[in-house]
């Protein structure tokens, strides 16, 4: 793989006595989308803050493209586009001043680029009216169109989703997927909402009380037709199923078993069970969501 | 890289785009003019067009440093409070150039607001009392044989220096301390209006170090005539000079060093 163009080795950040965030590594590369997935108070705002400047390093180091936020902010910051938090904009001005506000603190930004990002984000009908008359998911959108601007080779989005609508989601998904595609740029993106991150992401990573617990490539195609995974087969009698194929090793659940096969197996054993006059009611690939395994490990705590 | 000029456009941009602004304008504005229809209608005996707008311009400047002071306090706070500090600090620019463009826009703001203030009271004077050239006799009432815009402008610009610059100074530096615009317009104009109280229960006290305080200072207008007064105008500039300095090292020192997690 290419050498990474953002790098955090070793963040750390106390505040106080507390470690909110400790000793945390991370690589990104051009081009992917990465998740950034903890529960609440886990630290990925925090993190975020760092990334972008807004909060100091107690430790470690934070690169972008090869510039340290710490000693060349400026250069470094160029290519970054960021919403922390929420995207809270200059409520008394339109939405079309409030980005040539933005537009003014990087040189080359033209007014075509304004339009242009104003279309994709799809607000044309409302951008002359002010901010404070917009609601929650246009406000997310006039956050993505400020990010976006100066056409970033980092895009750093906290829980973009929250507020928007399920097309709003849709859009922005196949959006970022888009610019990570087409445009080389890495999308880095947290969230608590984690079928959101399954559909996006290329990897993610997973942090609790401010470390880093996991880190996982996330398949965008599904499992390969040889791949063996676990089937649910509902029955009628799941012990006599068991003892029937016992050259599986299955284990009984609610309502029927469940078998780690293939999917040329799965079919042969569904002719085996109905043949020996087990009804099969149905059977169908049982796969752990990116939120059982979320869970999992981080064991379901809630607030860190 | 950037062009400062564009922060500053964008500071100006973010004042004069809130309605706010205008209204105070109006509001001093109208101040001035229902100030000359009460003078009138109540037969003042208002020797000169001079006399009216000396009075008018001490009324008017106490207004200019309240706007200045609430838009000082809210520039940084306003920032920190509405949350868009996060959006504006994440931009190529330093932080002290992005405070800078930020002070410079609120000492524009004062200029301005002086300018309408000047230009108003000579018209509106001019129009109720007749326009003349005037002396500096007619506009205070004492000997002088100063030339009078010279006069004129010398309290206008002494004025903006101590009493504005300085208010404004230090409610930014308020603002930028507490990051909460309140605190800051409530401290500062205490401190403003506080000001004679103070400095006349400070000069009873027999102690040296009574000369360096702010207030002891302020009041620059004074030096224009001659006179007898316990300091001499270099000595009050530059106490005032020290006290401006460590407000504008205190102001940038916290801005740059703080943690933005608002
Ligand atoms: N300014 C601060 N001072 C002290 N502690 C803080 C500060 N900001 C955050 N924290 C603490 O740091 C931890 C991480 O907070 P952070 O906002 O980064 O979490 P998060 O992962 O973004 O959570 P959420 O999912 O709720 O947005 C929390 O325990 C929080 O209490
Ligand atoms: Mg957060």
């Amino acid at each position: 793989m290419s050498a990474p163009i953002v790098q955090l080795s070793n963040v750390t950040k106390r505040i106080g006595k507390r470690t909110i965030i400790d000793q945390l590594s991370l690589d990104l590369h051009a081009g992917e989308v990465y998740g950034f997935l903890g529960p609440n108070g886990s630290g990925k705002t925090t993190t975020i803050r760092m990334m972008v400047g807004l909060m100091k390093l107690s430790g470690g180091e934070i690169t972008i493209k090869g510039n340290s936020i710490q000693t060349s902010y400026e250069k470094a910051i160029r290519q970054v586009g960021a919403i922390v938090e929420n995207p809270e904009m200059y409520k008394y001005m339109s939405g079309y001043k409030n980005l040539i506000h933005f537009a003014r603190m990087v040189p080359g930004i033209t007014r075509q680029r304004i339009d242009e990002v104003v279309k994709l984000v799809g607000l044309q009908a409302r951008i002359h009216d002010k901010v404070k008359t917009y609601s929650l998911g246009m406000r997310q959108r006039l956050g993505v169109a400020q990010a976006i601007l100066h056409k970033p080779s980092l895009l750093i989005l906290d829980e973009p989703t929250n507020g928007l609508d399920p097309a709003g989601i849709r859009e922005l998904r196949d959006y970022l997927r888009k610019l990570a595609k087409d445009e080389g740029i890495t999308v880095f993106v947290s969230s608590h909402l984690l079928s959101e991150m399954e559909l996006m992401c290329d990897r993610v990573a997973i942090i609790q009380n401010g470390k880093l617990i996991d880190e996982r490539v996330i398949s965008q195609e599904g499992p390969a037709l040889d791949a063996v995974s676990r089937h649910r087969f509902e029955v009628d009698r799941p012990a006599d199923a068991l003892a029937l194929l016992k050259q599986h090793s299955g284990a009984i659940v609610q309502d029927g078993i469940e078998l780690d096969i293939d999917r040329e197996t799965a079919a042969w054993v569904n002719a085996q069970l109905v043949s020996a006059g087990i009804k099969v009611y149905g059977f169908r690939v049982h796969t752990k969501s990116l939120e059982d395994q979320f869970i999992e490990v981080t064991g379901g705590e809630t607030v860190g | 890289m950037g062009n400062f000029i564009d922060l500053l456009r964008n500071e100006n941009m973010k004042i004069y785009s809130r309605p706010r602004t205008w209204i105070m304008l109006g509001i001093m504005l109208v101040i001035m003019l229902a100030s000359d229809i009460i003078a009138v209608s109540v037969g003042a005996d208002t020797k000169s067009m001079w006399e009216a707008f000396m009075l008018q311009s001490i009324l008017g400047f106490n207004a200019v440093v309240i706007y200045s002071v609430v838009i000082a306090a809210d520039s940084v706070a306003g920032e920190f409070s509405a949350g868009t500090i996060k959006l504006l600090m994440i931009r190529p620019w330093s932080r002290s150039k992005i405070l800078l463009s930020k002070y410079i826009a609120i000492i524009g703001f004062a200029l301005f607001f002086f300018a309408a203030l000047f230009v108003w009271n000579y018209l509106l004077d001019g129009i109720f009392f007749g326009f003349s050239s005037g002396t500096v006799q007619e506009m205070i009432g004492e000997d002088s044989t100063k030339n009078i815009w010279n006069y004129m402008l010398s309290v206008y610009g002494l004025q903006l220096l101590a009493t504005t610059m300085m208010t404004i100074t230090l409610s930014f530096l308020l603002s930028t301390v507490f990051r909460s615009g309140g605190l800051s317009i409530g401290l500062s104009l205490l401190l403003m209006f506080m000001s004679g109280t103070l400095s006349g229960v400070l000069s009873m006290l027999d102690k040296p170090w009574v000369d360096y305080f702010w207030f002891m200072n302020e009041n620059l207008t004074q030096y224009l005539l001659p006179g007898d007064y316990d300091h001499t105008l270099g000595f009050s500039l530059g106490v005032l000079a020290v006290y401006y300095l460590v407000f504008i090292a205190v102001t940038w020192t916290v801005f740059n060093k703080r943690d933005i997690a608002s």
